[in-house]
């Protein structure tokens, strides 16, 4: 069962599933899988000029979470017409490997 | 309050130091054991026996584990380690000490190294189990990995005290006379308290990262937790009983029963990474990895060696097999993390994502450590069985090959990570 992403516009400057094509770029440096298609990104939501991605890691207390949250904002901020970029952390509900897209799945040897 | 995926470790210098200098030491006592390959066929009790011991017990693997203990338990626990700054004294106090103790043991069991050597490392774990309970009392463990680590730390601290009450027992005649001479409770506590429970515990957190292997039950990893403690009680017994004029007979009882309860240790710990391994859904391993979970070969292999009545192969096979590969495995990948964390960690650019943590290693290194170390420790455990010099020349060789691949693998890591002389990131995933 893959986890879908919530998308929510408030009056956005940008479509909020173009931001979220975006943050494709952040890959975790041990799965070699970008954080959407490992199912990290429950929700966008671009409101104006300001995005906001609640995500969670693959483990609580992940050592990666840093560079994560960091390239996360950072791909936000890149997106044209989004100046404001911020990240919340969750832990509910907690992912597992089922949260991937096939995609993820299939990069990792699922199949 | 927002949940948190901060991890306050050390600063990540101190354990990628404590890495590669346990990465050397294993180098530079495999280099020694080539040099006296006689000492596995001869008397193990002998200077350079104990010496080279030391050596890859104190400054490969508790150095490797004290090193990780910079980080571990943040993670473990989810909180800030307390004290973060106190690995500057504890790592280079443990490092001072420990290498003054083995060159105490190789001159001769030389009472002042020993005892200075001893203390300096009695007191520098000490320091580090205080920080891990510490640690733990910020945030209570909730899990078994995490209990059983603080446990096996507070383990490693009393294997070495039991060592520096040997040396003493060693020039004391008043003491030898008070505690007796529990080698074997020394060894145990090491072995099985320390070493064994700190591998299935911390093993049990990275292995279900590194693998994908999410939920199930870990009752296997609770019940090994007590029963480590059911050794510890059975095998104290079995070392007092005879100096508070107990009975030979129930200290004969009570070490028989720490053999039984680590038996079913080991057999719960080698099923366990089964079930996680059976329930992985990261299907390609990758070689660190794979070291770490064929280490379990080596339990079923010691049970057999010591049914069979070569009991001190069966503790070679423990220790170079078990423990060598397993922490030669977790080596790799946290020093890789580290590394990683500690250059790309706070990067704030996009559209130049960092390297892949497999980028940062040389591929082709992997097999040779994983070859050499493998087959050094099934050469030494025949070469210990069957007193066999040719075959202990071949275990030296090859876990010096074994030692030399895995310090180059390290500093590769260390070195590309600081020119970042990577390839390319793998390309971006699509969606459909």
């Amino acid at each position: 069962m893959t986890t879908e992403t919530v998308l929510i516009e408030l009056d956005p400057a940008v479509p909020a599933s173009e931001v979220l094509e975006a943050l494709k770029v952040v890959i975790d440096p041990e799965l070699g899988v970008d954080v959407v298609n490992l199912g990290l990104v429950y929700e966008v939501k671009v409101e104006g000029d300001a995005a906001h991605a609640r995500l969670t890691l693959t483990t609580p207390g992940c050592p990666l979470h840093a560079s994560i949250e960091a390239q996360v904002v950072a791909c936000l901020e890149a997106v044209p017409g989004i100046r404001h970029g911020c990240v919340e952390l969750v832990w509910d509900p907690p992912w597992t490997p089922m949260s991937m897209t096939d995609e993820g799945k299939r990069q990792l040897g699922f199949f | 309050m927002p949940p948190r995926g901060a991890t306050g470790g050390a600063h990540p210098l101190l354990p990628v130091f404590a890495l590669l200098g346990g990465a050397s030491a294993l180098v530079i006592g495999t280099a020694w054991l080539l040099s006296v390959p006689q000492v596995l066929p001869g008397f193990l009790g002998s200077p350079s026996a104990v010496a080279l011991t030391h050596v890859f017990t104190l400054l490969f693997v508790s150095l490797v584990y004290l090193g990780t203990l910079q980080q571990l338990p943040a993670v473990l626990l989810v909180t800030d380690l307390a004290w973060r700054g106190s690995g500057w004294f504890s790592l280079p106090v443990f490092a001072g000490g420990a290498t003054l103790l083995v060159w105490g043991l190789a001159s001769g069991f030389r009472p002042t190294p020993l005892a200075v050597g001893g203390s300096a490392v009695v007191a520098a774990l000490g320091m580090a189990a205080a920080q891990v309970i510490a640690t733990a009392l910020r945030s209570p463990p909730k899990d078994p990995a995490s209990r059983g680590l603080v446990a096996a730390v507070c383990y490693l601290f009393l294997t070495v005290a039991l060592g520096l009450l040997l040396a003493a027992a060693r020039t004391s005649a008043g003491v030898a006379t008070a505690v007796g001479y529990p080698a074997a409770l020394h060894q145990t506590t090491g072995i099985v308290g320390a070493f064994m429970l700190g591998i299935a515990t911390s093993g049990h957190k990275l292995l279900s990262m590194f693998a994908l292997s999410k939920g199930g039950a870990v009752w296997r990893l609770r019940v090994a937790t007590y029963l480590t403690h059911g050794v510890m009680a059975a095998s104290v017994l079995a070392a007092v009983a005879p100096v508070f004029g107990g009975s030979p007979a129930l200290s004969r009882v009570a070490g028989q029963l720490a053999v039984l309860l680590v038996a079913v240790v080991a057999a719960l710990q080698f099923f366990e990474v089964g079930a996680l391994l059976r329930r992985r859904l990261r299907k390609r391993l990758e070689a660190p990895v794979e070291r770490y979970v064929l280490a379990h070969a080596f339990l079923p292999f010691a049970g057999l060696m010591y049914a069979v009545g070569w009991r001190s192969a069966a503790v070679v096979a423990l220790l170079l097999g078990f423990v060598g590969l397993a922490v030669s495995g977790m080596l790799i990948k946290i020093l890789s993390f580290l590394t990683w964390t500690r250059a790309f960690g706070s990067t704030r650019t996009a559209g130049a994502p960092p390297p892949l943590l497999r980028d940062l290693t040389r591929p082709w290194l992997e097999p040779v450590i994983t070859a050499g170390l493998c087959l050094g420790a099934l050469a030494a455990t025949m070469a210990v069985a069957t007193g066999s010099l040719l075959t202990a020349r071949l275990a030296a060789s090859a876990l010096l090959v074994g030692a030399v691949a895995q310090l180059a693998q390290a500093a590769t890591i260390v070195g590309r990570t600081l020119a970042r002389r990577v390839g390319p990131a793998t390309a971006v995933v699509t969606t459909k």
